[in-house]
């Protein structure tokens, strides 16, 4: 069994090539010759065809750009089985997916493919960065599985193991104007204004969790065995109820489904993921909690406390005689400013002293997903990922 | 009833537009220039302060959505000295998140930080510019502190920063300052605030307000004021007290002789109210604190919901705030005459 394993989180960056053909863009000179690099980099098989098909540079058909999107997908995997090259002599991810390079986005596709939500409008994140909300107008109904196409195709493809990334309903909620329960739970009376939006939460996140369980109990019957649950959202409400909820409805997912299950979030409060304790440790089918922890560290090398002040939040686990997996976040995925290889490796050996987990069980991965990033960088974040946990292996002996 | 006087107030940072919020991805992608991002910019603050003004409002904002205000901390952890902006950090139970300050040095400031950041056409323009800032309590369990070593002594360094700030902006000619103090009610897994501690933090609050004429507000949301009341009228002491009213058991209200901020409309939902049932709640929370003057607002920024979403709030604000002042849609205000006529 390897010591550190490696994983992505979810998406990549996507070139010009994939989104102009969508935009009814013309593609440029740059984007063809994007794509000849990256493809030459990557090794990418049948790329000539990509090439060829680029050239004609606007008026995709459908099926064109299915065969686009289809290219892209595969550029995703290979970067993610190549990570590493030339920092590390095992390069490559343990656990890879297709860089949800066939979803607009972890929130929006998921939603245009649930009846019941309309879009309203862009909402501002941070600085200049938004999503597209979605308010829910009547109760939310299955349409069709969302990512059964990318996993056919990544699952063929892929010559490592797969691990898919799902949307989960507490994230889906958060995100989305929760109008139709909103206005449900005003009209009992009786209930103080909390206990209204709560229960509006509740119901609301529970009538989604029975559409994702669907989703994925159709992803395991064609064949993946790792889901990823991407709950970015677990640590958005934040009282006792809806922590609560958090386990409640990753359980209320997963009832009856056969597959290892883990578990990504990210971006906590200041008060950090000590608020999900103990409940989140009630998600009985997670095998391994991979969080955030590089955006709050130091660029400097050591294994003390203050050099590794962002990864004090993994002492919880600890604490709480969690013995399962663990995916530590080594790399920020905000910024462009890269820590060194070293650097990653302390972390990584960090993570290991305070958790008292054997290294096998813990895995290394960035932050979260690296589509806000550029091509390049999000390659070298990937990179240090591999070598930093190789330099960690090699120095755990 | 009759002498209650309604305003109507934003309070805090607003939603950007369609078309701003393309002009901020087309200029960080060297799309357009920074001229042209600007001018989109004054346009989506001309509209809205024109909103503003249409609705009733005596104290305008211009929403604070430029760069400046990329989240409510950053013009004073990019433009104070001491500070810098720290990790990303979720702001409260929201899907935003903003840069933890960072408390590297003593903290001071040129005294134009926040000059810089308002858009100063509104100042003198028709209308009276009001400005939303962290409260020192939000501030300083926000922030990090690597140099003070201690609450107490950044709680007052943050506060002896702001009130040359606030004198520059008095200067300037804005008129009012909301203190917003998310983190005096949103105390998940803390210990709740003492009696001590909000004498403390109102002793802090006119430190920042020594010998500035701006008349002030001093709003808590994200959660229920209910466990400060009375204390929260009596030791801070501003002008206005806000209550975030789809957080807050307002059962608890008792007189004042203060302003109220009342925050009625749901800033996390697009889902309209029915302005029937929020007047019937602005009377209850009148005739229990007895106020003169009612600030009707969202019961936080509105940026956590779309542009045309957070202007239709401000318009239910605007007929929330006809209502009250008719009385003629409200059944209790009828009856509450009657008895007083009586």
């Amino acid at each position: 069994v390897k010591a550190f394993p490696t994983q992505e989180i979810g998406s990549l960056p996507k070139f010009g090539w994939r989104t102009k053909p969508f935009r009814q863009m013309a593609l440029t000179d740059d984007d063809l010759e994007t794509a000849k690099q990256w493809g030459d980099i990557l090794q990418v098989e049948g790329r000539g065809d990509l090439y060829r098909l680029l050239s004609k540079r606007y008026s995709f058909s459908d099926e064109e750009k299915k065969t686009i999107v289809d290219f892209s997908l595969l550029y995703a995997i290979r970067m993610c089985e190549t990570a590493g090259q030339g920092l590390a002599k095992e390069p490559g991810l343990d656990l890879v997916w297709s860089g949800e390079q066939a979803r607009t986005e972890m929130y929006e596709t998921a939603v245009s493919n649930i009846a019941g939500f309309e879009f309203v409008g862009k909402v501002r994140s941070f600085d200049n960065k938004y999503w597209r909300m979605a308010s829910i107008r009547s109760a939310p109904k299955y349409k069709e599985n969302y990512h059964l196409e990318e996993l056919v195709f990544t699952e063929r493809e892929a010559e490592r193991k797969v691990k898919v990334p799902v949307t989960d309903a507490i994230t889906i909620m958060a995100w989305s104007d929760n109008n139709y329960y909103t206005g449900k739970w005003a009209k009992k009376a009786g209930l103080p204004p909390s206990k209204r939006s709560f229960s509006a939460r509740r119901e609301f996140t529970l009538e989604l969790a029975k559409i994702i369980r669907r989703v994925i109990r159709e992803l395991i019957e064609n064949g993946v065995e790792e889901v990823q649950i991407d709950i970015p959202a677990a640590t958005q409400y934040q009282s006792e109820d809806d922590i609560k909820l958090v386990a409640e409805s990753f359980n209320e997912t997963t009832k009856g489904l056969d597959a290892t299950f883990s578990v990504h979030s990210c971006f906590p409060p200041s008060l950090g993921y000590g608020i999900l304790f103990p409940h989140l440790l009630e998600m009985k089918k997670c095998e391994r909690f991979s969080l955030e922890y590089g955006n709050r560290d130091t660029f400097e090398t050591g294994l003390d406390a203050k050099s590794r002040v962002g990864f004090e939040d993994l002492k919880l686990f600890k604490q709480y005689g969690y013995k399962k997996q663990l995916g530590v976040g080594v790399i920020h995925i905000h910024s462009d400013t890269l820590p060194s290889v070293e650097v990653v490796r302390d972390r990584v050996l960090y993570s290991a002293k305070v958790t008292d987990l054997p290294p096998e069980n813990l895995y290394v991965n960035p932050d979260c997903g690296l589509r806000t990033r550029r091509p390049e960088i999000a390659q070298k974040m990937l990179d240090l990922v591999v070598g930093g946990a190789e330099l960690a292996r090699l120095r755990s002996g | 009833l009759e002498l209650t006087e309604y305003k109507v107030s934003l309070t805090g940072l607003h939603a950007r537009n369609e078309k701003t919020i393309q002009a901020t991805q087309d200029w960080e992608r060297s799309r357009i220039d920074e001229a042209t991002l600007k001018e989109t910019f004054h346009k989506d603050c001309d509209s809205l302060v024109e909103l503003q003004r249409r609705v009733g409002a005596e104290y305008v904002t211009d929403g604070q959505i430029t760069l400046a205000w990329q989240d409510l901390f950053r013009p004073i952890s990019a433009g104070f000295q001491g500070l810098e902006p720290g990790p990303m950090v979720r702001w409260f139970n929201t899907n935003t998140f903003f840069y933890m300050p960072i408390v590297k040095g003593a903290i001071s400031s040129d005294g134009k930080a926040l000059a810089r950041a308002i858009e100063k056409r509104f100042v003198n323009h028709g209308s009276s510019l009001k400005i939303i800032l962290p409260d020192p309590l939000t501030f300083v369990e926000l922030a990090e502190d690597r140099h003070y070593g201690s609450k107490e002594k950044l709680l007052f360094a943050y506060t002896d920063a702001l009130r040359g700030e606030l004198r520059a902006l008095s200067s300037l000619g804005v008129k009012y300052v909301q203190f917003s103090a998310p983190s005096l009610v949103y105390r998940l897994k803390q210990k709740p605030f003492s009696r001590a501690g909000l004498k403390q933090l109102g002793e802090a609050v006119r430190n920042a307000l020594k010998g500035v004429s701006l008349k002030s507000g001093f709003y808590p949301f994200f959660g229920d004021a209910s466990p400060y009341l009375p204390e929260l009228f009596d030791f801070i002491p501003t002008d206005d007290i806000g209550l975030d009213l789809t957080q807050t058991d307002d059962s608890a209200l008792s007189a004042t002789g203060k302003g109220v901020i009342a925050g009625i409309v749901d800033s996390r939902t697009t889902y309209l109210e029915d302005v029937a049932s929020l007047a019937s709640r602005v009377e209850g929370v009148v005739d229990r604190t007895g106020t003169k003057t009612v600030t009707l607002a969202p019961s936080a920024d509105l940026r956590y919901i779309p542009r045309t979403s957070a202007d239709e709030k401000l318009e239910v604000l605007g007929r929330l705030r006809a209502t009250l002042r008719k009385g003629s849609d409200s059944p209790r205000v009828k009856a509450t005459r009657r008895r007083r006529a009586k």
